[in-house]
């Protein structure tokens, strides 16, 4: 009985649900179509890995710091070719096959001057073709390499650059450039994960990557007589020390742990979206139950009446809750899947390939969508429903449909000032934190409170800010313009509901402006003010010494600064062992870099001695004179003395740095990394713009190395920081379009339930301009205070995450003025568009009807 | 069709409607087609006097309210013509009839009359805003005075009885000078002392200030505050009464039931 009713119920107000149901389905398929998504990927990827990895591959032993490979532009590790003829021999093995690969190299077409394959995310890699028995590719046009020229690519990286049979191929190794001809084309048996890969024959990919006759790995397939991990016991046996060996389930491992990092952060961020426009979702069903309670009070009265307890009317507006978020979810859950599928498509975009064919759906993406679904909806139809059941039997005989709207309650009042209390002290304890590991947390609390105390806070804001703002309405456009602040201020709740769900949206995208601002203007004033080299050569591989040696030669230019960086384990006289990147630099670093000191010189530090930054000094104890131990791995060490202890927040960003010569002490020629970046300085009397575009043309052949001068590094900084800005503004652009959602629902049952008034309106003379434009003014007020609201919490959040980071080089804030002013008129252009149709519905109602309306 | 309806109806056929508040001519009010067709208003005649209280009566169904609402420019008619003053207000658009009731009509409904967003003052000047003119100060002050209300005025209409609800919705009507004020059940929802007050309101606007009122109502007491009856039964006019009682009101409605269900 009591499902029918609701059932009833819900089907007669179906056209109210409506906007409802839009919310939960985005916010549903978000959090169906990531699972899927995610799913997928890893099934993509682990089938790749289970197919192709070999029962157990050896190399050479390093240490575990080093797993992920060595460090960019340094030759790999390699152990001998008779490596190969040992492990045959062993009992079990039935094929061993010696591997050379490198991903220090860069592909370029030299005819179009271009790079062939990813240049960001995926790896380049380049190797020798063996007859693997589960070799990931297949020869699929032209011949495997068979001589110096020949060079067999990968289908997907060949089709991507237009390269065909017979082109021109260039592999730019630290050892210099190389030549080939494409000799075949092979295609990924299940799916290519976005990598690029070359093949050479054995001998040359020996002398193009390794310099040497040596493998990187060796590859062992068994007979089956024995499991991987004997195999792998023997063959380290056999072998001695010095060797490490790594079995087809470590292979695996080891792949899933590099793609799954970069999808988890994916999952993650979707996740965190999804849960963004869940709660802004939240908000209209509040308000959609919110406003059926209301208009169903006499019905309800009257079911009281006639003997049905608070229990039933409760559970009959949670049923209908129930319903939406049920139906909700199974919409939600199908445009999850078609969302994954876009996920797919997006990811080929980027060079990952996937199959859209094959969705993985696994029993968790039905249960959590549904899970999320329901309780979104249950939840928020909670408080409803509560007030459902307090509706008196009385009501029933009360003339008045709509009961008078309670304003803010003061236990309400209390909760959110205290809430908001609390946040704006952890936000100022974030702000006076020294450092911003001890800010990371107040800051988190507080950016979590004052949100919630603004939402529970709402309604009570909405009184007081609807009021001021509106207050020019009635003068600026005259009786619509009165009518439409007092409808945004009759029923603070909901226009408090409705304004929460577009402030959580703006109030991230605020904060993340601010922060991002103050990050390209700290960086700036940084360049400003510590750079005084002229041009920055970079590129996203290692740069090589042919590329130095280029640009060193180019007239203008005066000196050149290079810089490597490497990991590694310091040894303080605290007895800690501090983990840390090194910069090193040439001798003449300070000609291109001020780096204001604390204590000691950097000439010291850079004349066989290394310098601290001043935390780290502070931290470790560590003092001008000291000696410091420098561990590269593999058993190469240094004794350092401090040179200099260097001011926190300098263009260093904290790191230690010593000079070329001092690392070359210990470090032999091949296993020091090729170059980060390149600075140079011109001449006291060259053109600066001239020698810029010489250094252009003489990188030319290059074309993944970019140079720049300040200006033009100051863009790029720019351009990096809008690209991540703008991600964020992708994702949170559906927060505010549920938001925007939530406006129309409110404005569109506003209209409905107050049909009489309108009528009323109407029949005194209220023209449909008129009242169209009280509506679209209504929706603007509340947009607008949306929006205020959300700009500024964003400001608080932005300011305080600023100074939180203001030790990590963030110490100019930026207060993005442009982006706040476009937000708020923004946001009335919102208002205006979610009025649209409710305005537009309103106009359109009949007069008597509207009046006999009861 | 009784005699006296038809005295009633010759002698507004002869009578000129220029001199006339409102008038009806033929004024037929059909919903549905064919044999679902229900008549609401059949061919009625009607002139309302300028200056003068006049209120429709009739049983339910009669068409009484259908003929106010048509009078008014709320709806529409089948066939037939209306005016208000001198503007034939058949045929207009939404946009005309709009200006009409806000420029020359002043309405008075059963329920829900006032705006809960605006207080007592503002529901009462809200006609002269929305039409963007200044109220007539003085004017204002003496409706508001008349209908007693000058201790209320920031009061929301939720804080007001429903008496003083319906004296607003009268200030309302009056504040603006319109050329005709209408009433559908003006007191259909209060108490008799309440209802009592608002008539003699009524009464007193028709007496002092010369204003227009055509009232629908099924209360004899109420016809009895009117200087004119008009009676309606199923959507024809049968009667006419000036100078009644609610006595003789109710004698009238008597013998009019008595006759429909003889």
């Amino acid at each position: 009985m009591l499902l029918k009713t609701s059932l009833r119920s819900f089907l007669a107000h179906k056209g109210r649900m409506i906007l409802s149901l839009i919310a939960v389905v985005l916010s549903v398929a978000f959090v169906s179509g990531t699972l899927v998504f995610a799913n997928t990927a890893t099934s993509t990827f682990d089938k790749l890995f289970a197919s192709t990895a070999s029962d157990l591959s050896v190399s050479k032993a390093v240490e575990e710091s080093d797993q992920n490979g060595p460090p960019r532009g340094v030759k790999p590790a390699t152990v001998p070719v008779d490596t190969v003829s040992r492990l045959a021999g062993l009992p079990g093995v039935r094929t061993a096959l010696g591997q050379v690969f490198s991903q220090s190299t860069v592909l370029v077409d030299p005819v179009a001057n271009k790079v062939v394959g990813p240049t960001q995310g995926a790896p380049t890699i380049v190797g020798n073709w063996t007859d693997s028995p589960r070799s990931a590719l297949d020869l699929t046009s032209g011949h495997l390499p068979q001589g110096p020229d020949d060079l067999v690519l990968d289908a997907d990286t060949a089709a991507k650059a237009h390269l065909g049979l017979g082109s021109k191929v260039r592999v730019v190794a630290t050892s210099g450039n190389y030549d080939f001809t494409l000799s075949g084309i092979a295609t990924f048996r299940t799916t290519n994960p976005g990598a690029a890969l070359a093949f050479l024959d054995t001998a040359t990919a020996q002398k193009t990557l390794l310099g040497e006759v040596a493998y990187t790995s060796v590859d062992l397939f068994g007979d089956g007589s024995r499991t991987d991990d004997q195999l792998k016991q023997e063959a380290l046996a056999a072998l001695g020390s010095g060797f490490q060996g790594k079995t087809a389930a470590d292979q695996k491992a080891d792949g899933a742990k590099g793609v799954g990092s970069f999808l988890d952060f994916m999952k993650y961020v979707m996740l965190g979206f999804a849960g963004i426009s869940l709660l802004v979702g939240g908000f209209l069903i509040i308000n959609t139950f919110s406003m059926l309670v209301a208009q169903r009070t006499r019905e309800i009265g009257l079911l009281r009446a006639l003997g049905g307890s608070r229990k039933q009317v409760n559970r009959s507006v949670l049923i209908e809750a129930l319903i939406l978020g049920l139906l909700g979810s199974t919409l939600g859950l199908a445009a999850g899947l078609g969302l994954a599928v876009l996920l797919i498509q997006l990811m080929k975009l980027l060079g990952m390939n996937l199959d859209a064919s094959s969705l993985e759906i696994t029993w968790t993406v039905p249960v959590a969508s549904y899970a999320v679904g329901i309780l979104i909806t249950v939840l928020a139809a909670w408080v409803p429903a509560r007030r459902a059941s307090r509706i008196s039997p009385m009501a029933a005989l009360r003339d008045h449909g709509t009961p008078a709207e309670a304003s803010a309650n003061r236990i309400r009042t209390v909760i959110g000032l205290v809430l908001t209390a609390l946040g704006v002290a952890g936000l100022g304890a974030a702000a006076a934190a020294h450092k911003a590991a001890d800010g990371g947390l107040p800051l988190g609390a507080g950016i979590v409170l004052t949100l919630i105390g603004f939402v529970v806070l709402g309604p009570l804001l909405s009184t007081g800010v609807v009021r001021v703002l509106g207050a020019a309405l009635p003068a600026l456009f005259g009786p619509s313009g009165k009518l439409a602040q007092r409808n945004a201020m009759r029923n603070p709740r909901r226009t408090g509901a409705t304004a929460a769900a577009l402030m959580i949206g703006l109030a991230v995208v605020t904060g993340a402006s601010v922060v991002t601002n103050s990050m390209v203007s700290s960086v700036n004033a940084q360049i400003d003010d510590s750079v005084g080299a002229d041009y920055v050569i970079t590129a996203n591989s290692p740069l090589t010494p042919a590329m130095a040696d280029a640009a060193r030669t180019t007239p203008g230019v005066r000196t050149l600064i290079e810089q490597k960086q490497l990991q590694v384990t310091f040894g303080t006289p605290d007895g800690k062992h501090p983990k840390s990147p090194l910069l090193v630099v040439t001798p003449n670093f300070t000609e291109g870099f001020r780096i204001p000191a604390v204590s000691g010189r950097t000439e010291d530090a850079l004349g066989g001695g290394i310098s601290v930054d001043q935390k780290f000094a502070t931290e470790h104890g560590v003092k001008v004179g000291d000696r410091l131990t420098v561990d590269y791995g593999q058993g190469r060490t240094q004794s350092l003395p401090v040179g200099v202890v260097t001011e926190s927040g300098s263009v260093l960003n904290g790191l230690p740095f010593t000079s070329f010569g001092t690392v070359a002490k210990v470090l032999p020629a091949d296993e020091i990394p090729g170059d980060d970046q390149i600075f140079g300085i011109a001449d006291p009397g060259a053109d600066k713009d001239r020698t810029l575009t010489a250094l252009q043309k003489s990188l030319e052949t290059y074309p993944q190395v970019q140079v720049q001068d300040r200006a033009g590094l100051k863009d790029l900084i720019q351009s990096q920081v809008n690209q991540l800005l703008y991600m964020v503004y992708g994702l949170l652009g559906l927060a505010i379009a549920v938001a925007v959602l939530g406006v129309v629902n409110t404005l569109a049952l506003s209209v409905v339930e107050r049909t009489r008034e309108i009528g009323l309106l109407r029949a005194i003379g209220l023209s449909r301009r008129q009242l169209r434009r009280m509506i679209r003014l209504e929706s603007v007020v509340i947009a607008v205070f949306g929006a205020l609201l959300g700009c500024g919490l964003g400001l608080a959040w932005g300011v305080t995450a600023r100074k939180v980071l203001a030790d990590q080089g963030l110490d100019v804030l930026t207060v993005p003025t442009a982006t706040i002013v476009f937000i708020l008129v923004a946001s009335a252009v919102i208002g205006l568009l979610a009025a649209l149709v409710p305005a537009f519905r309103a106009g359109r109602m009949n007069v008597l009807a509207a009046i006999a309306t009861d | 069709m009784t005699t006296a309806a038809n005295a009633v109806h010759s002698a507004q056929q002869s009578g000129g409607r220029a001199a006339s508040a409102a008038s009806a001519r033929q004024v037929t009010k059909a919903y549905g087609a064919g044999e679902t067709r229900v008549t609401a208003l059949d061919a009625v005649d009607v002139d309302i006097e300028r200056g003068r209280f006049t209120a429709i009566m009739g049983p339910s169904g009669s068409g009484k309210s259908t003929l106010m609402h048509c009078l008014a420019g709320l709806d529409t008619v089948t066939e037939g013509r209306i005016w208000i003053g001198d503007t034939e207000i058949t045929g207009l658009k939404d946009k005309q009839l709009t200006q009409l009731r806000r420029d020359k009509i002043g309405f008075i409904f059963q329920a829900f009359n006032l705006l809960p967003t605006l207080n007592a003052l503002e529901n009462i000047t809200l006609p002269m805003d929305i039409a963007g003119r200044k109220a007539d100060a003085a004017w204002l002050q003496q409706v508001i005075d008349t209908v007693g209300l000058s201790e209320r005025l920031k009061h929301r209409p939720t804080q007001l009885s429903g008496g003083q609800q319906q004296r607003v919705a009268v200030a309302r009507a009056l504040a603006a000078r319109p050329e005709i004020i209408f009433g559908d059940e003006p007191t259909g929802n209060l108490d008799s002392r309440s209802g009592a007050e608002v008539l003699t309101f009524l009464r007193r606007s028709v007496d002092e200030l010369g204003q227009t009122i055509v009232m629908v109502t099924h209360d004899p007491v109420a016809a009895g505050y009117a200087d004119r009856v008009l009676f309606l039964a199923d959507g024809a006019l049968v009667d006419d009464m000036t100078a009644p009682t609610a006595d003789s009101v109710l004698e009238r409605m008597r013998r009019f039931d008595g006759k429909r269900t003889s």
